[in-house]
């Protein structure tokens, strides 16, 4: 049985269809098999962050309304094995998602897929709903501004709240991952810590994901930063998904290679 | 740092404080959904024994324990 993992966030733009992206492509590096889908019914994003947004044919509410077979929705990405897509539909009813349908569609692909990522929609309204109410694993991206934090809080709440796990008096699991983190604003006094937020939110960490240009880059190019070697963010996204998996990995996103100036700044300390 | 003594509290600080406050009394609204009848109706049960000015109702979470607290002002001290 697949495990559903719900990805996100309370404030908007805080980096949700970029993480659910690069986790899904780097579980499929681990050979697991993955299916990534969009929930923001209406604002369809993850299709272009994934570099496929020229082979939809249809889409998730097709699916559910039984316009067409699972099958023929899922997209097989063929740079990374094992890694599949359902993009969201761009209608602008918003309350096309009906429960019943949803827990259908997520039971079949649980027999079929180890890890089924959802890219939740921003704010708390049905969509948001949906996407968090058969999550097994939801995991809560924020910023490190005072905005997104408090909306994270909240979603926390909702949460709690709202999910069928939660109802059943069963927990779901929750993580939090930390996004554009900025170490010199940090040490400097001009940016909530790693352990301010986590305080704040009484979650523990999965992932801390340094701001880097290079995500832009990758946003342009459809391609996924994960796939980049190089790339410092990209080895971060490798580390949350060797997390998901069960393992230990030590957090070391935001040690720099020290250069000439933090070695000088430790002589004067 | 000595320079920290001349500078003000830093921002991030500012910001930890002002969201810490915040949240206190979002999760309580988040978790008891009707909050201002609850908080109206304590009003009227404490108003029947002593004279209230205003009912503070916050939750918190620490570690694994919740907790609502009840502030019932009474008025000013004197």
């Amino acid at each position: 049985m697949g495990k559903i993992v719900t990805i996100t966030s309370g404030k908007g733009g805080v980096g949700k269809s970029t993480t659910t992206a690069n986790l899904a492509t780097g579980l499929a590096l681990m050979g697991k098999q993955v299916i990534a889908i969009d929930f923001d019914i209406g604002l369809r994003n993850l299709d272009m962050l994934l570099g496929l947004e020229n082979r939809i044919v249809y889409d998730v509410v097709d699916v559910m309304e039984g316009r067409c077979n699972l099958s023929q929705a899922i997209i097989k990405d063929k740079r990374s094995r094992g890694l599949h897509f359902l993009p969201a539909s761009q209608t602008k009813d918003k309350s096309v998602l009906d429960k019943d349908k949803v827990e259908k569609l997520l039971g079949s692909l649980k027999e079929k897929f180890d890890y089924i990522l959802i890219d939740s929609p921003a704010g708390i309204e049905s969509g948001f709903e949906h996407a968090i109410y058969l999550a097994d694993t939801a995991l809560i991206v924020t910023t490190p501004d005072v905005s997104a934090v408090r909306d994270a809080d909240r979603v926390i709440g909702i949460i709690d709240a709202k999910s069928k796990k939660a109802q059943q008096g069963q927990e779901v699991e929750k993580f939090v991952i930390i996004n554009r983190v900025k170490p010199q604003l940090v040490e400097r006094g001009d940016m909530l810590s790693v352990d301010d937020i986590l305080q704040i939110l009484a979650l523990p960490l999965i992932g801390l994901l340094p701001d880097d240009e290079e995500i832009i880059r990758a946003t342009n190019l459809g391609e996924p930063v994960i796939l980049n070697p190089k790339s410092k963010v990209g080895e971060a996204f490798k580390n949350i998904a060797r997390r998901l998996e069960g393992e230990e990995v030590p957090f070391k996103e935001l040690e720099e290679k020290e250069g000439f100036f933090s070695r000088l700044k430790r002589l004067f300390k | 740092m000595i320079l920290g003594i001349f500078r003000k509290k830093s921002s991030a600080q500012v910001a930890k404080n002002r969201l810490m406050m915040t949240l206190a009394y979002e999760r309580a609204s988040t978790k008891i959904e009707n909050l201002k009848e609850l908080r109206q109706e304590l009003i009227e049960v404490v108003k029947k024994y002593v004279k209230v000015k205003d009912i503070a109702i916050k939750s918190n979470t620490n570690q694994d324990i919740e907790t609502l607290e009840v502030e019932i002002i009474l008025g000013e001290g004197g």
